[in-house]
């Protein structure tokens, strides 16, 4: 059944599917079929689940039109109208080749990024094999939060740094000869693309002439051959296709010298040369006017005048985009120089360049801040250690004398006698004592139990935290429960976690308990999880109590 | 090969706190200073006999002074040529250790000798045994040959009980010995000591209570003899869980949470508004009639 919402693109009649009667219709997001007499679609598609069209070959007596879905499937719409048959189908493929693009790369491009996603981080992919694949948890409440997350992430991506053009491009084309007097430019993508963004008047007449009256070989031989491009510029009438461009260019220099630099700490007026002698200082003579100079002199004038002309442009094509931004956000900084309403803001703007380069953040005087001193009373407490006060063994002064008596009259007579220092029986006791599984050595074996686990159980041991990080995150990320959509997700989040333990966590304690010591390797997981159970219990319990 | 030997310096420092073993005589006879003494000797002859570069040195930590029993001032290696009473070993030892063993019972004799106990000096300064040996381990280091590199331990066999007023100055023995790499052992044959616990978790030494005082020896040599390098080729005692828990200075109780001033960094057991050591005034906030929030003081492991 239509949405009255829907809006039709084309209807086309007497269509057969299935060798019933009927008419196609085609609207914004799907192509759908219903047969004659009816008024419910029996056939219906969404553009983004197609895949592609097919249609007959024209030779054939069948005038077909074939959509394959993604899923594989395919469906054949025969066009039967006696007269119009051919052109109704081709106005339907028309249309879908139009629209089913729009739709394709949406549904696409979300396939694609999750396969992407899982591609690129094993642990992720564990994670959906953990859940996903074995139930747990449904791809939909997987995707829910990362989906989100990446497709910001992309759009950051897309936002590629623009490269910027060397200045040399052009010097970089180097000819070479090819054997008579004939010379081969090598042009590449990149040197054109950096010819059009630095003159744009050449761009403008490759778009007028080529492909209408040019090759593009043509056009970049008369390009190289012409004297636009070649150190001497003469203007050798209008024949030459860039004639026009070297006007251009002259004007574009004009004005730019006319606009001048903005900074007001510099004076570029004052940049003149004029030496007394080779390598000598400057005289203040009267400036020689341009009739004066030799021909040598005026030619090295051109160049360097197209020289300069040359880096502007190139200059240009960076500041183009920064400045657009800068109109953008209204600022009118003058970093570069050329912002226009400086004139207005001269001596203020010239005040806090000053203040800025003669202001030094890490050289300023800091501030003292007053420090409170420290006022200890009793500073005896510090120096005695964690020993707690314990009653000593009280000696008395008679125990005291009679003990030094006793040892002085022992080693008065004291011989050493090495030979009889330890007896055989006792020397073997301590020895038990100190061997493995002895008194003495009781906590050692504790260290082991990484090496008494196997390396894939570990591995596994691991899968199953993440697993369940991962759910129980869901899980008190819930708390405190607000919205009733909260309330569904606890609830459903309780099962998932039941799920869990039943059908990964159980059965990995009893291979446990089957292969290898009792270990409790899954003891914090049982107790995570039974925290979340007492949580759910308490709310559960609370949330009846309020309704009743 | 001889000259690339590293050499090791093993410095003993024996508790002969006379009130403790003068008791220690009348409660268990069979193991007396002398017995403790004897074993001493042979862990040492067993050192020097280990390998020809190794050093020895042995402190007797009294009550009121600390004295180097072996090696002596007077004494050089060469001397004992001279030496009638002593000439020679009478039972075919090697010389040097004859003449130690000699060297060392004359000192205990003649340091037990002169003992006489005034007053409350009743505990064995252990801290000032301890830097005394630190300063000689750092004497021979300066007057070793250019390239030759010494290894150094002390081994501190401990009678008596620990003495609360030498805490500072025994952690700043273990500070300085962790800083220059030497190693502490400890083997404590009565009471455990919680300060030579932490000498040797915090310098990577071992901590061991003897349980049969008679077989001392047998202990030293299987634990105490090898040196850093072979015990981990060994399997010997696993440390002990030493207790850091601080105390508070309020009660001395030792605890696992309470407070600490800011300003001071004193331990209470207790709130207090006012620190009792800075002064400084404290307000707590009780947010929705909770009590307030502890600062947690872990014990640090």
């Amino acid at each position: 059944m239509a949405t009255s919402s829907e809006e039709v693109l084309l209807i086309v009649k007497r269509v057969r599917q299935k060798k019933q009667d009927g008419a196609l219709y085609l609207m914004a997001e799907r192509v759908a079929w219903a047969p004659e007499g009816k008024d419910r679609f029996s056939v219906s598609h969404l553009y983004a689940d197609i895949r592609c069209q097919k249609i007959s070959p024209d030779g054939k007596s069948k005038i077909q039109l074939q959509l394959v879905l993604h899923t594989g499937e395919t469906t054949n719409f025969h066009f039967t109208n006696e007269s119009s048959a051919v052109k109704d189908r081709d106005a339907a493929k028309d249309l879908l080749q139009q629209l089913l693009p729009k739709f394709k790369r949406k549904a696409n491009k979300e396939l694609e990024e999750k396969n992407r996603m899982l591609q690129e981080d094993p642990l992720l992919f564990q994670l959906y094999k953990d859940l996903v694949v074995s139930q747990v948890i449904s791809a939909e409440e997987f995707w829910t939060n990362r989906v989100s997350m990446n497709s910001v992430d992309h759009s950051l991506t897309n936002s590629k740094q623009e490269v910027g053009i060397s200045a040399a491009f052009l010097a970089d084309v180097r000819p070479q000869t090819d054997g008579c007097n004939g010379l081969r430019y090598n042009l590449t993508s990149d040197i054109i693309e950096s010819i059009f963004r630095t003159y744009p008047a050449v761009k403008q007449k490759y778009g007028e002439n080529v492909p209408h009256n040019l090759t593009e070989k043509e056009f970049w031989t008369r390009f190289f051959q012409s004297h636009y491009f070649h150190r001497d510029r003469i203007s050798t009438g209008s024949q030459d296709l860039f004639a026009e461009c070297g006007k251009l260019d002259e004007q574009g220099l004009k004005s730019m010298v006319g606009q001048g630099v903005r900074n007001p700490m510099v004076d570029l007026v004052s940049f003149e040369d004029k030496s007394l002698d080779e390598g000598y200082g400057i005289s203040s003579g009267p400036s020689t006017s341009g009739h004066n100079k030799t021909l040598k002199e005026n030619s090295n004038a051109a160049i360097i005048k197209r020289f300069n002309h040359h880096s502007a442009m190139v200059l240009a094509t960076g500041l183009h985009k920064q400045d657009a931004q800068n109109e953008q956000n209204g600022e009118t900084s003058s970093t570069d120089g050329n912002s226009k309403d400086s004139d207005f803001f001269q001596p203020s703007v010239k005040k806090v360049k000053l203040k800025e380069s003669i202001e030094y953040a890490d050289l300023v005087q800091e501030n003292g801040r007053k420090a409170v001193s420290l006022n200890l009373k009793k500073s005896d407490r510090y120096s005695h250690g964690p020993t707690p006060v314990q009653c000593q063994q009280y000696a008395t002064s008679q125990d005291i004398i009679n003990s030094v008596n006793c040892i002085r009259h022992e080693t008065a007579n004291y011989t050493p006698r090495l030979t009889q220092v330890l007896s055989s029986s006792t020397a073997s006791t301590a020895i038990a004592a100190l061997s493995p599984g002895g008194v003495l050595m009781q906590g050692g074996t504790q260290q082991a139990i990484n090496q008494m686990v196997p390396n894939d159980a570990q591995c596994e041991l691991k899968h199953l935290y993440v697993a369940a990080g991962e759910l129980l995150r869901h899980f008190w990320s819930c708390f405190p429960v607000n919205t009733p959509f909260l309330e569904e997700k606890v609830v459903k989040m309780r099962s998932n976690l039941e799920r869990f333990q039943v059908t990964k966590l159980c059965p990995f304690q009893e291979k446990m308990q089957r292969q290898y010591l009792s270990t409790n390797l899954t003891g914090h997981l049982e107790e995570m999880l039974q925290t979340a159970y007492n949580k759910f219990h308490t709310w559960q319990t609370r949330r009846m109590l309020r309704k009743t | 090969m001889a000259s690339d030997d590293e050499l090791s310096l093993l410095v003993i420092v024996v508790d002969v706190n006379p009130i403790w073993w003068g008791q220690q005589a009348q409660r268990e006879p069979e193991f007396t200073l002398s017995k403790c003494m004897d074993a001493v000797m042979v862990m040492s002859n067993a050192h020097l006999v280990m390998t020809r570069s190794n050093k020895l040195a042995i402190i007797a930590s009294h009550c009121r002074e600390s004295h180097f029993l072996y090696p002596n001032k007077h004494w050089k290696a060469g001397d004992f040529a001279g030496d009638e009473s002593s000439c020679g070993s009478r039972d075919g030892k090697y010389e040097l250790l004859t003449v130690g063993n000699d060297l060392i019972s004359e000192e205990i004799k003649n340091l037990m000798e002169r003992t006489e106990v005034r007053g409350q000096q009743t505990e064995t300064l252990l801290a000032g045994s301890l830097a005394k040996a630190l300063c000689y381990i750092h004497r021979v280091t300066k007057e070793l040959d250019a390239g030759q590199e010494m290894k150094s331990r002390i081994l501190v066999i401990k009678a008596a009980d620990d003495s609360a007023l030498q805490y500072m100055n025994f952690m700043n023995v273990i500070f300085a010995a962790q800083k220059q790499s030497i190693l502490i052992d400890a083997c404590v044959l009565d009471a455990d000591s919680g300060l030579l616990q932490q000498a040797c978790d915090i310098t990577g030494g071992l901590y061991l209570k003897v349980p049969q005082k008679i077989a001392l020896a047998q202990y030293l040599l299987w634990v105490f003899l090898p040196d850093s390098d072979q015990r981990s080729q060994l399997v010997l005692p696993p440390p002990v869980h030493v207790d850091y828990r601080a105390a508070c200075f309020c009660h001395r109780n030792l605890i696992e949470i309470g407070y600490v001033c800011s300003v001071c960094l004193s331990i209470f057991c207790n709130f207090s508004p006012i620190c009792t050591t800075c002064e400084t005034a404290f307000k707590i906030a009780l947010p929705h009639a909770m009590k307030a929030k502890k600062k947690k003081l872990k014990p640090t492991t």
